[in-house]
């Protein structure tokens, strides 16, 4: 094995060193070196039993176990062997080339020509371990010549014969392989068979294309005997950004005489010193397409380009959406398609007082394709444009007895466009002046174990009153309440709706911080409200004079488990909402998982109550076996819409993989379907990925 | 000591600072930038100790061996090796230096612990991690 | 009960009370620029700011996902989950008086129109910050800061 290229003419010139136990030099001016004999060239190392050199023909005779390191990349190991004098050229007998203590090719002779090209005769090249047990590998791919070119890094073989133990399975007459040094190289990569019960079983091959050390293409043909389609992903890294577009275009017999496809593009950049501009474009030829080719999992396509920048103390927003929607029950004019928004957020803090003034302008539109007028229960082609401005003064104070004070005095003034709607007034504006003040009262207790519990009651008075025109309720009918919004004046996700009258709300949190052993959180609320607000529905757990109450909490255990919940617990003593979140973890094992119950809920279309559990599973079988399952059940409906199952065996040369993912949901356009997917990878010629070892050891396989 | 040989056998002339004569046991000190001189080669120390052969009616028939001390330079020919102390003795013919030697050969230059010189065959030994700059081509 | 003040006269609230500078939002490493920003926003308006005793440093990641998908492949919930850890660092000396990590989720409807989806989704993001925030204000006051070394 010679230097890599760069170095090699540069460490031309520079001189071998020999270090040994004992040098003879023999009349004919013949150095003979014996006893742990090292030659140190540039970052090649050689150490041998004994090394000959005569000085007038700079050869060196090498006998011994011979072991030359290059760098920590590729090592040699040889039975005896001649070489020059800076180690470029010269005949190794019976070597092992061995890259990265991973991929070896075993040779009968390997003789290395002007320090770049490493032939080998009679080779058999692996990356699994060889034992000397003298049983063949798990494969091995035997060539009758390899030659390794030092410069482009890239083995060519010869008469090949892959050999799985003992039994040839495959033959190539000429075959090319990136050596495992290189980082990126145009190629195949692996190949994987995939069987859907609509498509049949097919198999994709891709085809990296390296295009320079910033752009790539992969080409990657997928043919089954009821599709031809051809998907294609480019990907550039600029400077200040990058571009990633995937695309395919697709010939099956699903919609035979239609050309099928998708395109999807992301992009992220930095302008304009600290502006980030991202973009993200998602087509398809039609509905079913994403299903059908199982493309990630969603139902509305939703293109965008959005421009933000943040400091400490002023936020800009921008954004443009465009949304293609693939359910049913939406027709793509009736919704709204082109949304577009822009935010200015700024805080500023007085010197002369203890406090915060901020102020934040906001614009929203939406636009719907069709033209019909808005009529009393549907949207129908409404389009809405509106303005807000919100500015807010805010203080807290420090009482006595720990107790923190707060105050809040703000306003904000919406504006409010319509076109296509006859109901509300074409323009309209609403002024709502709040104010609120909050009490805080947090107070620890050290326990003797070292852990500490933290208790702090909340109670917050507010008060808000809107005056002005009525505007249409399009984007804030599903209210959430939890924790995030237990304080806020509007809990309506957006401008559009806004909270009237005064409000009182009690919470309480509670933790256990422990160094080691369990932890826990809980957060109590409630809120009492002058006036119930009809915008809320039943099931987000405000609706009426008194809230449900909001009941939440966290739990962590030593031994791996942590689990999250909250639910909103309504006047009839049952959940309108509940959530638990969960994981669990050992070293061989992983569980995740998610209860969902969302209690009836007309207003959001909900006649009978949503329970859902999902759950996500691996488990490390053996050193070489892993499995992972995932399932999605409906508990009330009675039937899974999700599940998964693979099986993944890896050791040091082989990866084999094969999953089953079964969707049971359908639409008009698409059939519940199963998908099977198998690949065997042969480890060592790819990047270096896992970080985890798989290595067998020679006494247990 | 590649090539060129050495007779161990010619004269061996010594010239130093100054010499002290043991005549209980027949040796004797030369000390001071001492240089022996014996056909091509030369051996300069910063002392010797001189063993001479006695017979049995205690006369000095020769110097059955030399030990130099402190900076030994030996040439002989093209080669020079220098050491921290050597030791010469006339009738095996072997010079053995020891501690930091430094011996060059025209343009290859060897360090070890040990160098056993054997001027009838004009072989050299060294041991004790022996280090050399393998230079290419002609020298 | 055992219970102190936290904000009474020796305790880790008077301590930490505009001590600390949280971390600007432009440098906390995340794709998503305005949750950072709400996220510092709602510790600054717990912490006070412009402190120059302890310096709270932050890395947030947030990951969404679809739940409650019916027979006729519709997603009708989406949650997003939010992790956070954070670092408070004495300015003085460098000790590393409090660091943890901190976790959280947040839901919102997706049976609604496209932008009823979208407001739901932003207000879930923005009340998944404040709890985030909560969250590590309430394990910096829980901090026994006498423990922590002083050299």
């Amino acid at each position: 094995q010679t230097l890599p290229a760069p170095l090699a003419n540069q460490t031309q010139s520079q001189p071998a060193i020999l270090v040994a136990d004992k040098v003879f030099v023999t009349p004919e001016r013949q150095l003979i070196a014996t006893g742990n004999v090292e030659v140190f060239q540039g970052d090649v190392r050689l150490k041998a039993q004994e090394i000959s050199f005569d000085n007038s023909s700079g050869q060196l005779k090498i006998t011994g176990p011979i072991r030359l390191d290059e760098g920590q990349e590729t090592t040699i190991l040889a039975d005896a062997a001649e070489l020059d004098n800076n180690l470029q050229n010269g005949i190794l007998s019976s070597a092992r080339l061995v890259f990265q203590e991973q991929v070896q090719l075993a040779a009968l002779q390997m003789t290395r020509v002007n320090g770049r090209y490493t032939q080998l005769y009679k080779t058999a090249v692996t990356s699994c371990d060889v034992c000397d047990d003298g049983r063949p590998p798990l494969w091995q791919i035997r060539a009758e010549r390899v030659i390794h070119d030092e410069e482009e890094r890239q083995l060519y073989l010869e008469n090949a014969h892959l050999h799985v133990r003992n039994v040839r399975v495959f033959y190539l007459p000429a075959l090319r392989l990136p050596d495992p040094t290189l980082d990126r190289a145009s190629g195949f990569l692996v190949p994987s068979l995939r069987t859907t019960s609509n498509l049949g079983t097919g198999v994709r091959v891709p085809y990296f294309f390296k295009i320079g050390d910033h752009k790539d293409l992969t080409v990657t043909p997928y043919i089954s005997p009821r599709t031809r389609s051809l998907e294609l992903r480019y990907r550039q890294a600029f400077r200040t950004g990058e571009i990633s577009l995937n695309g395919a275009y697709t010939r099956d017999d699903l919609q035979p005489d239609d050309d099928r496809g998708f395109f999807f593009a992301d992009g992220r950049f930095r302008v304009l010193q600290d502006y980030n501009l991202a973009f993200q474009v998602r087509t398809v030829s039609d509905d079913a397409y994403i299903a059908d080719y199982s493309l990630p999992d969603v139902d509305r396509l939703r293109s965008q380009i959005t421009l933000d920048r943040t400091r400490r103390d002023r936020l800009f927003a921008g954004s443009l959406i465009h949304y293609k929607t693939l359910r049913d029950s939406e027709d793509q004019n009736l919704i709204p398609s082109i949304i577009a928004d822009l935010s200015y957020e700024q805080r500023w803090h007085p010197s002369w007082r203890n406090g915060e003034f901020s102020a934040a302008f906001r614009s929203h539109s939406h636009r719907r394709i069709s033209d019909a007028n808005a009529t009393l229960t549907d949207p129908m082609g409404r389009d809405v444009a509106r303005l807000n401005v919100d500015l807010n003064w805010q203080e807290s104070w420090r009482l006595p007895f720990g107790v923190i004070g707060s105050w809040q005095l703000g306003a904000a003034v919406d504006h409010v466009r319509l076109s296509d709607d006859d109901l509300f007034g074409v323009n309209s504006t609403r002024i709502t002046p709040r104010s609120a003040l909050t009490f805080r009262l947090p107070t620890t207790r050290r326990e003797r174990s070292g852990a500490t519990q933290y208790f702090e009651p909340i109670l917050q008075l507010g008060w808000t009153d809107v005056s002005g025109d009525d505007v249409p309720n399009e984007e804030s009918n599903f209210v959430e309440f939890d924790q995030g919004n237990l304080l806020s004046l509007s809990r309506f996700p957006s401008t559009d709706a806004r909270e009237d009258g005064a409000s009182l709300v009690y919470g309480f949190n509670w933790a256990r911080i422990a160094p080691q052993g369990w932890q826990a959180s809980a957060t109590v609320g409630q809120v009492f409200r002058q006036e119930a607000n009809s915008d809320f529905t039943k099931s987000s757990g405000l609706s009426g004079t008194s809230s449900d109450l909001l009941l939440a909490g966290q739990l962590q255990f030593a031994n791996g488990t942590a689990l999250t919940m909250r639910g909103l617990l309504n006047g009839s003593l049952n959940f309108s909402k509940a959530e638990v979140r969960g994981n669990w973890h050992n070293d061989k094992a992983r569980i995740t998982g998610s209860y969902l119950w969302l209690g009836t809920d007309p207003d959001e279309n909900r006649s009978d109550a949503t329970s859902e559990l999902w759950f996500n599973g691996g488990y490390q079988l053996t050193g070489n076996w892993r499995t992972q399952a995932n399932l999605r059940y409906d508990i009330s409906d009675g039937r899974a819409t999700r599940a998964g199952l693979g099986f993944a065996y890896q050791n040091e040369c082989v990866t084999v993989d094969l999953s089953v993912n079964r969707r049971y949901t359908s639409t008009t356009s698409v059939e519940p379907s199963t998908d099977f997917g198998f690949t065997i990878a042969l480890n060592g010629f790819s990047a270096k990925s896992d970080s985890k070892n798989y290595r067998r050891s020679c006494s247990n396989t | 000591f590649g090539t060129v040989r050495a007779d161990p056998l010619l004269p061996v002339e010594v010239t130093a600072d100054t010499l002290s004569v043991n005549q209980s046991n027949g040796s004797a000190d030369f000390l001071g930038n001492v240089l022996i001189i014996q056909g091509a080669m030369r051996l300069s120390a910063d002392t010797v100790h001189v063993v001479y052969k006695v017979d049995d009616t205690n006369q000095q028939t020769g110097i059955e061996s030399l030990q130099a001390k402190g900076n030994v330079i030996l040439v002989n020919g093209p080669d020079a090796a220098e050491a921290q102390q050597a030791n010469y003795s006339i009738d095996t013919g072997t010079i053995v230096l020891n501690g930091d030697v430094l011996l060059t050969q025209g343009a290859s230059t060897l360090t070890s612990n040990q160098l056993v010189v054997n001027l009838t065959s004009g072989t050299a030994e060294m041991s004790g991690r022996v280090k050399t700059i393998l230079v290419p081509g002609k020298n | 009960c055992g219970f102190t003040p936290v904000y009474a006269p020796g305790g880790t609230g008077e301590a930490l009370f505009n001590q600390i500078e949280v971390v600007a939002p432009e440098k906390i490493k995340t794709r998503n620029t305005v949750a950072a920003f709400a996220l510092v926003r709602a510790l600054e308006e717990r912490l006070g700011r412009g402190g120059s005793t302890y310096a709270l440093d932050l890395t947030l990641s947030q990951r969404s996902e679809g739940q409650a998908i019916t027979a006729e492949n519709e997603i009708t919930r989406f949650s997003i989950e939010g992790r956070s850890d954070y670092t408070l660092t004495r300015r003085s000396d460098g000790v590393i008086v409090a660091s943890g990590t901190v976790n959280n989720f947040t839901g919102y409807s997706a049976t609604g129109s496209t932008v009823e989806t979208l407001a739901g989704e932003r207000d879930a993001e923005q009340r998944l910050m404040v709890i985030l925030a909560d969250q590590i204000v309430t394990r910096l006051l829980s901090t026994d800061l006498t423990a922590a070394p002083t050299e």
